[in-house]
């Protein structure tokens, strides 16, 4: 994982003749190579122009834009543009173009011969979900809305570019196929590593998504540029805040997964054990419990001290509460719903062979809400740690 | 003579003035398509330059056919090239005001993702823009085609070709022998030969639109461009869903 510079905005400003204020002001910006930077702000703050900025669709009116190193007003515009990947909300499919056509414009732009932008298409095609000898030959029209964004994300990744623009790219989406088109562009991410800026004016998408997270307010200025988990825990000021909205605590045990938080070693009762070593093991932990674990130590079920009495220092099968269990793969706010579903507010962790690995308590929780979401590991905000976190339960979407 | 003698004697004749006639139609639109569409393609997104240009065009519509024959023999002389002139310019309107109107139908999130992925704005013409606007294109030229079918056999009276001529010695001779048969097989020449054409052009636009071009993108009925010359022979249909 590189720390690369890949676009610098420096001190850009964009005015519109006729008009007093800028629209954008002043904005710089550093954005590493494979960040998922999101602009977010409400509509008309200028997301967008500052965005088409960087791939010249707007020109600035003064400051510099470099992508990696090179000032992007040294290229041709068209040359410029065919090197970075972009997608739009309305897609943009030509609608008398098939789907491959489509995928393949910008490599024939480039001059590819005809075979190596075939295979090209089909390549894409089937990393964006859609079976190429399927979808190949169809036009746009014959597509969901869902499936023509496929076709528009594999066209702006056609010629591999390193940057990516995207602007509200799942925005005309439904609220479910929206969610499906993240996660796969999440896991699509986690391989193709590309550097993207991505426009929205939806928060909780701006947490999915970004690695670090701008908040813009009037004429594009930064209000907080910060990774999800930092700008959730300690907002900048109020409008930043206001814009988070509710459940700032809850969104945070969305972006954060068991395996980031300390666990906790509870008393384990073999089942071998004699009771009376069990009842032994209770009383030293004063009342709280112990987990009962089968010879391969899974976890079977909660006992105290009073489920020993009561079956005179015996412990049977039956005794003791049902054990809620999360692997550590699995969100925060999992963690949080098998909590409260025990008793004694702990979650176990499993392994992935559901072996005993460790609890996580209320307690631990509340100490990572209220603390540094720092990890442990040096240098928050590293790009390759984010998208780790991508909705872990939901990356295994049901292809199509 | 009756006319089916008439048309059996003149035979050559009439052919030849037939083909004259189309050829002369077929250039003057083939003009026409070339100016009206660079015209349209300059001025499209200017709404001041667009309303100059159709004004204009639409100006020399106006004007009555005699008299710009007439006007134009001044400067041009009597003969084809008057004629090919007149009837560029009345074919202008309808190709004009038809390509402005598909180039702006389109949808702007198509240019702009033509733009966005690096196209040339010649490019993103060829490929995207014009080859969307085609249906309607197409549509205006098939009504340039009708109108000035039938204001090409007028062209006979600056001394121009085609089946106007019958038409005119029959006019001038009236009550002669053969006059009423001329009178007639040029007006029933011309018409023959407008539907001929349209169904050529009709075919064309099937051709053209080969599976690829969905309907989704034609104009639809309520904004489709309604040009009803008033000096065309047969009205086209300008339903355009052949
Ligand atoms: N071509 C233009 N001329 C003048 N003003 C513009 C132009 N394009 C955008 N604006 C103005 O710039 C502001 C920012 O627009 P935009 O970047 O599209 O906002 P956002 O994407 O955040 O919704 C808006 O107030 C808009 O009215
Ligand atoms: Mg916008």
């Amino acid at each position: 994982m590189s720390h690369d510079v890949m676009i610098d905005l420096q001190q850009v400003n964009k005015f519109y003749r006729g008009q007093k204020a800028p629209v954008v002001e002043n904005m710089s910006m550093t954005i590493q190579q494979g960040e998922i930077i999101v602009l977010v702000g409400p509509s008309g703050c200028g997301k967008t122009t500052t965005m088409k900025m960087i791939n010249r669709l707007i020109e600035p009116s003064s400051g510099r834009i470099l992508i990696d190193g090179t000032d992007v007003t040294a290229l041709d515009g068209n040359d410029l543009r065919r090197q970075i990947g972009y997608v739009i909300q309305q897609v943009g499919l030509f609608p008398h173009m098939s789907v491959a056509t489509n995928v393949g414009l910008v490599p024939k732009m480039l001059g590819w011969d005809r075979k190596r932008i075939e295979a090209r298409a089909d390549e894409l095609l089937h990393l964006v979900g859609l079976e190429p000898a399927i979808y190949r030959n169809r036009l746009p029209r014959q597509l969901s809305g869902g499936q023509q964004q496929r076709v528009g994300v594999a066209r702006a990744l056609a010629a591999d570019p390193p940057v990516m623009l995207m602007d509200e790219p799942f925005g005309a989406t439904d609220p479910m196929t929206r969610d499906r088109l993240q996660n796969e562009f999440l896991r699509l991410q986690e391989q193709l590593r590309k550097t993207i800026v991505f426009v929205t004016h939806d928060f909780d998408e701006a947490i999915k998504m970004g690695t670090r997270i701008a908040v813009l307010g009037e004429r594009s200025k930064i209000r907080q540029f910060d990774t999800p988990e930092n700008l959730l825990a300690s907002p900048a000021d109020s409008t930043v805040a206001q814009f988070i909205g509710r459940g700032a605590r809850l969104k945070q045990l969305d972006l954060r997964r068991v395996d980031a938080i300390a666990w906790e070693d509870i008393p384990l009762i073999q089942p071998d054990k004699a009771a009376n070593g069990a009842k032994r093991q209770l009383e030293q932990t004063e009342g709280s419990s112990a987990l009962t674990v089968d010879a391969d130590n899974r976890p079977l079920r909660w006992v105290n001290a009073d489920d020993l009495t009561a079956d005179a220092g015996a412990l049977d099968g039956a005794a003791g509460q049902t054990v809620t269990t999360v692997e550590p793969q699995a969100t925060l706010r999992d963690a949080l719903d098998a909590m409260l579903a025990s008793r004694d507010g702990a979650a176990v962790v499993v392994d992935e062979h559901g072996r005993y690995a460790g609890t996580v308590t209320l307690d631990g929780l509340m100490q990572v809400i209220h603390h540094t979401p720092e990890r442990g590991a040096p240098g928050s905000g590293v790009p390759d740690q984010r998208s780790g976190v991508a909705p872990a339960a939901e990356l295994t979407p049901e292809q199509r | 003579m009756t006319f089916l003698e008439y048309l059996q004697s003149r035979r050559e004749l009439l052919l030849a003035q037939t083909l004259e006639h189309a050829t002369i139609v077929l250039m003057s639109v083939a003009l026409a398509t070339v100016i009206g569409v660079l015209i349209a393609l300059w001025t499209y997104r200017n709404p001041r330059a667009r309303a100059v240009a159709t004004g204009m065009a639409a100006a020399m519509l106006t004007i009555p056919s005699f008299a710009l024959l007439g006007l134009l023999i001044a400067p041009l002389g009597l003969g084809y090239t008057p004629t090919l002139v007149a009837l560029t310019m009345y074919a202008l309107l309808p190709i004009l005001r038809n390509t402005i109107v598909g180039l702006s139908e389109i949808d702007p999130a198509l240019t702009e993702a033509a733009r966005g992925i690096g196209m040339s704005r010649l490019r993103s013409l060829a490929t995207v823009e014009i080859p969307l606007s085609w249906p309607v294109i197409l549509t205006g030229i098939r009504v340039s085609t009708q109108m000035t079918m039938g204001i090409a056999a007028i062209g006979a009276y600056v001394g121009g070709p085609g089946l106007g001529n019958q038409i005119f010695s029959g006019l001038a001779n009236l009550g002669g022998v053969n006059s009423l048969n001329q009178a007639l097989v040029g007006t029933l020449g011309v018409i023959v030969l407008a539907l001929t054409v349209d169904f050529a052009l009709a075919l064309l636009g099937k051709l053209t639109q080969a599976g690829q071009r969905p309907k989704l993108f034609r104009p639809r009925p309520a904004r489709r461009p309604t040009l009803t010359p008033s000096t065309a022979v047969p009205s086209p249909s300008l339903g355009g869903r052949e």
